[in-house]
């Protein structure tokens, strides 16, 4: 190889990361349609098309003259549409909150589910909903409060878990196992003093996109966005911190202040994704793993590829839970734990020195 | 120009207190080692200078600014660190390891610039890892690596270039290697500051040596005003030898014995030894705690070599020289504050027949004579018998002759 070539490619990373992301966002919009027409009522790649493009400004000019089956069109408008933009959101969040805390962690096996920061969301979520607590008249206090609860679950798994400062992976499973069994039976408390509201927590606890609204993609939505702008900004940084925290602080990095940052932005993004769909699992797991392989361990474009994988992985695992019992319907947590947990065995039987992220 | 200065540096981990009242220059285009036992806070001397660690009492100084003074980007843009076996089980390329070191140039919401590349492409070039650039970290040997993470920090663009252990790990050949790159790169004008256990590489390459213990520095200089016997029994609590090698030049450290912490027995032993029949006599004396003094011995004699080692006083004379009166005298001066007399068989000429007759001498005054040994070999007599006749009349006297130091302890 030509030694001056081998670092002009790197000036061209940019280009080819974007190229990347484009690419995967694109998968991800496909994804979409396609599980638009997936469901109890399987409705041809075409009058999905017909039928959201007749709702979109300006191109629903376009189509006006274009017949359609009335019920099909409220079907894939109001119904799934919703459900499929949710499902985008919270696989995005799932995903890049997992990508955050492996590399936080230093830790391939951290992921918002297993280190317990979903039940921690989840927790709070339900002692938000059972009160029916709201920040304005309408506006929901769930997020914010899962989000409260999220954040004090990772300090307490971690300051368990941790050996000067890093949480090996056995004591981070481990502590976050155990805070997770504990924070799930005080949810499973909660269901039962729910009393007529049982249903629906039980359901949403099961992981599920279900009752999706386009009031819930708007609550996650920008939760999901601040995160992930955090997290672009830290992300040199957090590469850095792979090295080594006290190696960090000799290349500037301000370490103490940019875990903080990087942790809330991950519990933030885990929060939004818990309250409205309750506890998907695994989700943080597989994902950033397989895009790890794909794009290499930078976070500057590992952390919104698997965002990007991560929507299409439940996009995909929330149409088959639509299709795989019907017509009943299963909950999506069910599906990416089916897939999800054999992963992880695999993780935990490679040897130690594999752990490679 | 005096790049780095530590000025009255202490710092405590909590209670614990690490330095004590540190000093150190560093110019630049000066390379300083750091020596010290395990704990002697070289570590923590790297990590104060870097901004890292805060002194509780002193400052640090780059150039004319104090380091607290400073954030962590404005350090990292001055100091570079080569840090103990960074962590490495992550699938970064060398290039990207190494475009990290412009870390402190870059904003946060800054890209990398043509410049960013360039400089990152003289640091690959300086440290000989151009041609790694795309392979990943993990594959790399110890001393690619340790070259590596010298690219990172001289991407940095540093006055000051830390290294804590950069050849530990590291076999003869990458430790040679990495030191010369270390070399030539202060000789570019940087100034560094080298923590390391190899006294030989330090004595070599070094212009300056601290050497820590306790926190505190016990001695700076010049190689040769640092590492002494004496200085590094006294810090390692080590004997050893210190030579100058002839092909290198540089002083070269051989670790003999640790320092056995016998009980002093408070008793003076006088050798008579010479061309090496002493050693295994002296070393045994001094290890079960007796004051030894020895002589006289030529100053080129193996056995005076040894007592040099050991630390043991000795009557000396100049190389190939006959004993002269004035030796004698202070020979004999030795042997009567001794309270035993012990002589090693030991070939006798002209040259040094007199010690066998200060024995005699003694021996009349009633100091007592003992005999270490019965190896005196075929041939030991070169003066035509007169050596056989003062050992002859050492005997009647009452010396006796004993096989083992035990032996002569149960007298």
């Amino acid at each position: 190889m030509n030694r001056p070539q081998a670092i002009d490619e790197y000036r061209a990373r940019y280009a080819r990361w974007l190229a990347t992301l484009f690419a995967l966002f694109s998968a991800s919009v496909v994804v979409a349609v396609v599980s638009l027409g997936v469901g109890s009522t399987s409705i041809s790649f075409e009058s999905v098309a017909i039928a959201v493009a007749r709702r979109t400004p300006i191109i629903s000019e376009l189509v006006k003259s274009i017949e359609v089956s009335g019920v099909e069109e409220v079907i894939v408008v109001e119904y799934r549409l919703p459900r499929v933009v949710l499902g985008w959101f919270v696989g995005a969040s799932l995903a890049a909150a997992g990508a955050l805390f492996q590399g936080i962690f230093r830790n391939p096996m951290a992921d918002p589910y297993v280190i317990g920061v979903s039940a921690g969301a989840g927790l709070g979520a339900a002692v938000s909903i059972l009160l029916g607590l709201s920040l304005a008249p309408g506006v929901s206090a769930t997020p914010v409060i899962a989000f409260a609860f999220a954040l004090a679950t990772v300090y307490v798994v971690y300051n368990i878990a941790r050996v000067g400062s890093t949480a090996p992976p056995t004591t981070l499973l481990l502590s976050g196992i155990a805070v997770s069994i504990f924070l799930s039976s005080l949810i499973m408390f909660l269901e039962v003093v729910a009393g007529e509201r049982l249903h629906a927590i039980v359901f949403w606890l099961m992981g599920g996109l279900w009752a999706a609204s386009w009031s819930d993609v708007y609550a996650t939505a920008p939760l999901f966005l601040a995160g992930l702008l955090v997290s672009m900004l830290y992300a040199r940084d957090l590469n850095i911190m792979l090295f080594g925290e006290e190696s960090a602080s000799y290349l500037g990095v301000e370490v103490e202040h940019v875990r903080r940052v990087l942790v809330a932005a991950a519990s933030l993004m885990t929060a939004a994704a818990v309250s409205v769909s309750g506890l998907i699992g695994f989700v943080g797991l597989i994902v950033p793993h397989l895009t790890r392989l794909a794009v290499g361990p930078d976070h500057r474009v590992l952390v919104p590829a698997s965002a990007l994988v991560g929507a299409s992985l439940v996009m995909s695992c929330d149409a088959v839970a639509r299709v795989a019992y019907a017509p009943g319907e299963l909950p999506v947590g069910l599906i990416t734990a089916l897939a999800g947990a054999p992963f992880f065995i695999y993780l935990l039987k490679r040897k130690k020195g594999e752990y490679a992220l | 120009m005096v790049y780095l200065r530590v000025v009255g540096v202490t710092f405590a981990y909590q209670s614990i207190e690490a330095l004590r009242d540190v000093e150190l220059e560093v110019d630049e285009g000066e390379l300083v080692g750091v020596v010290g036992p395990n704990g002697a806070g070289k570590t923590t001397l790297l990590k104060t200078v870097a901004g890292v660690l805060k002194p509780k009492v002193g400052a640090v100084y780059i150039g004319e600014r104090e380091v607290a003074e400073m954030s962590p980007r404005e350090v990292a843009k001055k100091v570079g660190v080569v840090p103990q076996e960074p962590t490495t089980y992550f699938g970064f390329t060398v290039f990207d390891v190494v475009m990290m070191g412009r870390n402190p140039h870059l904003g946060r919401l800054s890209l990398e610039s043509q410049r960013d590349y360039e400089v990152v492409r003289k640091a690959l070039e300086a440290t000989n890892t151009l041609h790694l650039a795309n392979r990943r970290i993990t594959e790399l040997s110890g001393g690619e690596r340790q070259r590596v993470f010298i690219a990172r920090a001289l991407a940095q663009e540093p006055k000051v270039l830390l290294l804590d252990e950069p050849v530990a790990n590291l076999d003869i050949a990458y430790q040679l290697e990495t030191m010369q790159l270390l070399r030539k790169l202060v000789d570019g004008g940087i100034a560094a500051l080298a923590v390391s256990h190899d006294l030989n590489l330090v004595s070599r390459f070094c212009d300056k040596v601290v050497m820590l213990k306790d926190g505190r520095v016990v001695a700076a200089g010049s190689s040769g005003e640092v590492l002494t016997v004496e200085n590094i029994r006294r810090v390692f609590g080590v004997d050893v030898a210190v030579r100058r090698h002839p092909t290198t030049n540089a002083l070269y450290v051989i670790p003999l014995k640790p320092v056995k912490r016998f009980r002093k027995v408070g008793k003076r032993v006088h050798v008579v030894c010479g061309g090496g029949s002493g050693e295994p006599v002296l070393h045994e004396l001094v290890e079960r705690g007796y004051d030894v003094s020895a002589g006289v011995l030529n100053v080129l004699d193996t056995d005076y070599q040894v007592c040099q080692d050991l630390g043991i006083e000795v009557v000396s004379e100049a190389p190939f020289s006959p004993i002269s009166e004035e030796a004698v005298k202070r020979n004999l001066e030795a042997m009567a504050s001794a309270d035993i007399l012990v002589l090693v068989p030991t070939p006798f000429g002209q040259g040094n027949l007199k010690n066998l007759q200060a024995l005699v001498e003694t021996a009349e005054r009633g100091k007592p004579v003992v005999i270490l040994g019965n190896r005196w070999g075929e041939r030991w007599d070169f003066t035509g018998g007169r050596a056989t006749e003062l050992l002859r009349k050492l005997k009647s006297l009452g010396a006796r002759t004993v096989s083992s130091v035990d032996e002569l302890e149960s007298l």
